[in-house]
């Protein structure tokens, strides 16, 4: 893959307060970790906000990854416990849990900035679902994952996750199926 | 619509397009928030950060043997809260697998869902039962007269008709009402959830 070397070379130069070189990691990665915020939280501005907590966390733990993972999934850790820790505070503080996401969307504008009807849906849908369940779709679906490497990620026993898949695609069936849907 | 049909759907999903200008901002506001929390150097040990972390450490230590010379008092006396103890979200999980549900585990594993192949589960009693062998706990919920593998060994829960409860396995029986224990060196605790909310 064009680039695993250099990424070894990109961290190494931030582990030495290079910060150029981390710039350019997070060039690399802006695009995974700004989708998994947003995911996660259904708001354009808050997840430019998790983004750049995600890349600050990652930036303090630099040292502690060992390149056992792959940077971008040891990023997509970071980011997602993030987000989850986020919801929390943000339920807890507000109080508003399941409005919350909507709220937020429409602050976006009318259709909440997507480029399609089906691309809005699914989102809404997704803000619908238990956190958990949600961190869970965005792992193995989105960001394909296996059970096995989205347990690692939140830190739970694979047939949790399994659970959450299941509980989840339950749900979003309901949810979605008067959209168009088609074999793969 | 089945599960690839709902994967496919969602990936054909797409984000709101993100301006350029905030893509290639981007970096150069992570830089600038790190200059303001962090100093550039993340990895850079130091005596004191080596201190701090020792005796964080030495904390938990002391911490963890406290809080464990504790729990295995009180698991002597009392049933610790776990998850199966919550009836609202056993009877949420039963709702998702109408007649399918023999049994939900927690164990060090995780939590474990045991399904029948069919809706063939008779809904009779709802029973919660914990076992502890003084260093690993296993609960699970199930119907009265299911038949489940849990801590190494098969295990059936029965409800009798005045409330009390009989659990057997290979190696034991225990009786809620009789005080029977006939077994090895397991500590149980039993009690009925009420009928399941089918």
């Amino acid at each position: 893959m064009a680039g695993a070397d250099d990424e070894s070379k990109l961290i190494e130069r931030s582990l030495s307060g290079d910060p150029e070189a981390y710039a350019a990691l997070v060039n690399r990665h802006q695009h995974m970790v700004r989708a998994v915020a947003f995911r996660m939280t259904g708001s354009f501005d808050d997840s430019e906000e998790l983004a750049q907590e995600a890349f600050v966390r990652a930036y303090k733990q630099l040292g502690s990854f060992g390149g056992a993972s792959k940077f971008s999934t040891w990023l997509c850790k970071i980011v997602i416990n993030l987000s989850l820790d986020w919801r929390r505070r943000e339920s807890r503080r507000a109080g508003i849990h399941a409005s919350w996401a909507v709220e937020a969307m429409s602050e976006q504008g009318p259709d909440g900035g997507f480029p399609d009807e089906l691309s809005r849906r699914v989102q809404v849908a997704l803000d619908r679902l238990p956190v958990k369940q949600r961190a869970a779709i965005v792992l193995t679906i989105y960001e394909n994952q296996s059970h096995a490497e989205a347990a690692r990620t939140l830190g739970c026993a694979e047939a949790t996750i399994s659970w959450r898949v299941f509980a989840a695609r339950q749900k979003l069936k309901r949810l979605l199926k008067d959209l168009p849907h088609e074999q793969p | 619509m089945n599960n690839l049909e709902l994967e496919s759907l969602l990936k054909r999903a797409r984000l709101p397009e993100v301006p350029g200008e905030s893509l290639e901002m981007f970096p150069r506001r992570v830089i600038a928030g790190l200059k303001r929390n962090v100093p550039l150097h993340p990895a850079a040990p130091s005596r004191f950060r080596f201190l701090a972390w020792a005796g964080g450490l030495a904390a938990c230590l002391l911490m963890a043997l406290a809080i464990g010379h504790w729990h295995g008092r009180r698991e002597k006396e009392t049933m610790p809260p776990d998850i199966l103890a919550s009836a609202k979200l056993v009877h949420e999980m039963l709702a998702m697998f109408p007649n399918r549900v023999r049994a939900i585990v927690e164990d060090a594993q995780g939590v474990n869902l045991v399904l029948s192949q069919d809706e063939n589960v008779p809904p009779y009693a709802l029973l919660y039962v914990r076992l502890c062998d003084g260093q690993h706990c296993s609960s699970f919920v199930t119907f009265s007269g299911q038949e489940i593998q849990v801590a190494g060994q098969k295990v059936t829960a029965l409800a009798d008709g005045q409330g009390g409860i009989i659990v057997t396995g290979n190696q034991f029986v225990w009786s809620s009402t009789e005080g029977i224990y006939a077994g090895n060196h397991l500590t149980i605790h039993a009690k009925t959830l009420g009928p399941a909310a089918m």
